[in-house]
C-alpha cells in the first residue's frame, strides 16, 4: 500500500507535467475501485461508468491543484462524491439534497463480482445496504469496501470526523441487526 | 452496551493505535459480553465482504490510450473532415485519377483541329469527377456499413445483458421468497413445539 502510494505520487507528478501516459497508468490503477464506489452509491452501472469517466477527466484537468500528491485517493473520491451528487441534483432539481435517494436504494444495490459466499447472503447484504440512508451507505462503502481512514472520509464527504463516525456506526448497528440471522447460517 | 475501554467498532475498523488495541484485546479476553459483541461485529463485517467488486464493463478511455486510439482507416477518414483535410483529399484523389487517366488513355489520335483538344479536357474533367465521386461513395458506404454493424452488435449486447439481468432479478426474487417461506415454516414449527410443550407441562 505504501509502495503504491509512492508510485502514485510519482505518476501524479509526471502527469501534472503533461505526461499523459503516466495519467493513463493512474487511471488503470484506480478505475475499478472508483467504478465500484460509484456503483454502490448510484446503484446503476451506466451511471457509474459515465461518472467514472467524468471523474478522471475532471481530475486530469485539476491535477495542478492537488497540493499533496500523497492525498490523491481522498482528493479523487471527493471529486467522485461531488460528481455523483451533482447528477442526483440534476435528476431531481425540485428535491432538497437531504431528501434525495440515489437509484441504488431499495433492492437496487448491484450484486456482482466473484464471491465465495452464497448468493443468498450477497443478496441479503445488498438489500440491507439498500435500506440504509444514502449518507450511511456511502460511509459504509468508503470504510468497509474502500478502506479509508476517518480523516480521509471526512475530507471526501466534507464533514467533521464525528459526523462520519456517527453515520458509520449507526449503519453498522443497523446492519448488525439486519444480518444477524444470516450470519449464523451463511458466514460462521 | 459495551464496557470496553475503547469503542469495539473502532477496534474492528483498525482506527485504534497499537497500545489501545492491546487494551481492548485484554479486556475482551476477560469480558464475555464484549467478546460476544465483537464477534457479532466481525460477522457483520464478514457478511458485508460477501458483496464483491465488479469488473468495470469497459476501460476508461483517455487521451492517448493506445487501446482507444482510432484505427488507421478511421484516422484517415476523420482527417477528411478536418479544415485542411478535404482539400488534401481532393488533391490526392485528383492526382490518382490523373495518373490512372494518363495510364489507361489510348494513344492520342493525330491532331486535326483545335476542337479536339477542348473535348479531351472536358472528358478528363468528367473522368476525374466520376473517379472522385465513386471513391467518396465507396468510402462513405464502407464507413456506414461498419457503423451499422457496430450498432447492431451494441443493440444485441444490450438486449443480452437486459435478459441476463431480468433472469438474475427473477432468481433473486425466487430465492427471497424461498427464504421467507422457510423462515415462516421454522417459526410455525417453533410455535407448535412451544405450545405442545406448554400443554405437556400442564
Amino acid at each position: 500500500m505504501i509502495f503504491r502510494a509512492v508510485e502514485d505520487a510519482d505518476l501524479i507528478q509526471r502527469a501534472a507535467k503533461g505526461d499523459v501516459e503516466a495519467y493513463n497508468l493512474l487511471v488503470s490503477r484506480w478505475e475499478k475501485p472508483m467504478y465500484n464506489y460509484l456503483l454502490r452509491i448510484t446503484g446503476n452501472r451506466e451511471d457509474a461508468l459515465d461518472l467514472t469517466q467524468e471523474v478522471f477527466l475532471k481530475a486530469y484537468r485539476n491535477l495542478g491543484k492537488l497540493a499533496q500528491p500523497g492525498r490523491f485517493a481522498p482528493w479523487l473520491y471527493r471529486i467522485a462524491h461531488n460528481e455523483a451528487y451533482t447528477m442526483f441534483r440534476k435528476r431531481r432539481p425540485e428535491t432538497g439534497v437531504e431528501d434525495m435517494e440515489p437509484r441504488g436504494t431499495g433492492t437496487g444495490i448491484a450484486v456482482g463480482g466473484s464471491s465465495v459466499f452464497p448468493l443468498e447472503l450477497s443478496l441479503s447484504v445488498a438489500s440491507a445496504l439498500g435500506r440504509l440512508s444514502e449518507e450511511q451507505r456511502e460511509a459504509v462503502v468508503l470504510k468497509i469496501y474502500r478502506g479509508f481512514k476517518f480523516e480521509e472520509m471526512a475530507e471526501i464527504l466534507d464533514c467533521p470526523v464525528s459526523t462520519v463516525k456517527s453515520r458509520l456506526y449507526t449503519a453498522l448497528d443497523l446492519l448488525k441487526e439486519e444480518l444477524a440471522p444470516l450470519e449464523a447460517r451463511g458466514v460462521s | 452496551m459495551s464496557c470496553s475501554p475503547f469503542d469495539l467498532r473502532d477496534y474492528l475498523l483498525r482506527e485504534l493505535a497499537e497500545p489501545q488495541r492491546r487494551q481492548v484485546e485484554a479486556h475482551v479476553r476477560s469480558c464475555p459480553s464484549c467478546r460476544l459483541e465483537l464477534d457479532r461485529l466481525r460477522l457483520t463485517q464478514t457478511a458485508l465482504s460477501s458483496l464483491g467488486d465488479e469488473e468495470i464493463p469497459r476501460r476508461i478511455g483517455f487521451v492517448s490510450d493506445k487501446i482507444f486510439e482510432p484505427s488507421r482507416w478511421r484516422r484517415w477518414w476523420e482527417s477528411l473532415h478536418g479544415p485542411a483535410g478535404l482539400g488534401f483529399a481532393s488533391a490526392a484523389m485528383l492526382s490518382v485519377a490523373l495518373i490512372v487517366s494518363v495510364a489507361t488513355r489510348p494513344a492520342p489520335a493525330p491532331r486535326v483541329a483545335g476542337t479536339v483538344k477542348t473535348v479531351s479536357e472536358d472528358e478528363i474533367r468528367q473522368r476525374l469527377d466520376r473517379g472522385i465521386d465513386a471513391g467518396v461513395e465507396r468510402a462513405v458506404a464502407a464507413i456506414e456499413a461498419r457503423y451499422a454493424q457496430r450498432t447492431e452488435q451494441l443493440v444485441k449486447d444490450i438486449e443480452l445483458r437486459d435478459r441476463e439481468e431480468r433472469r438474475a432479478i427473477q432468481a433473486a426474487y425466487e430465492l427471497q421468497a424461498d427464504y421467507q417461506q422457510r423462515t415462516l415454516q421454522a417459526y410455525k414449527r417453533s410455535q407448535y413445539v412451544a405450545s405442545a410443550s406448554d400443554g405437556g407441562s400442564r
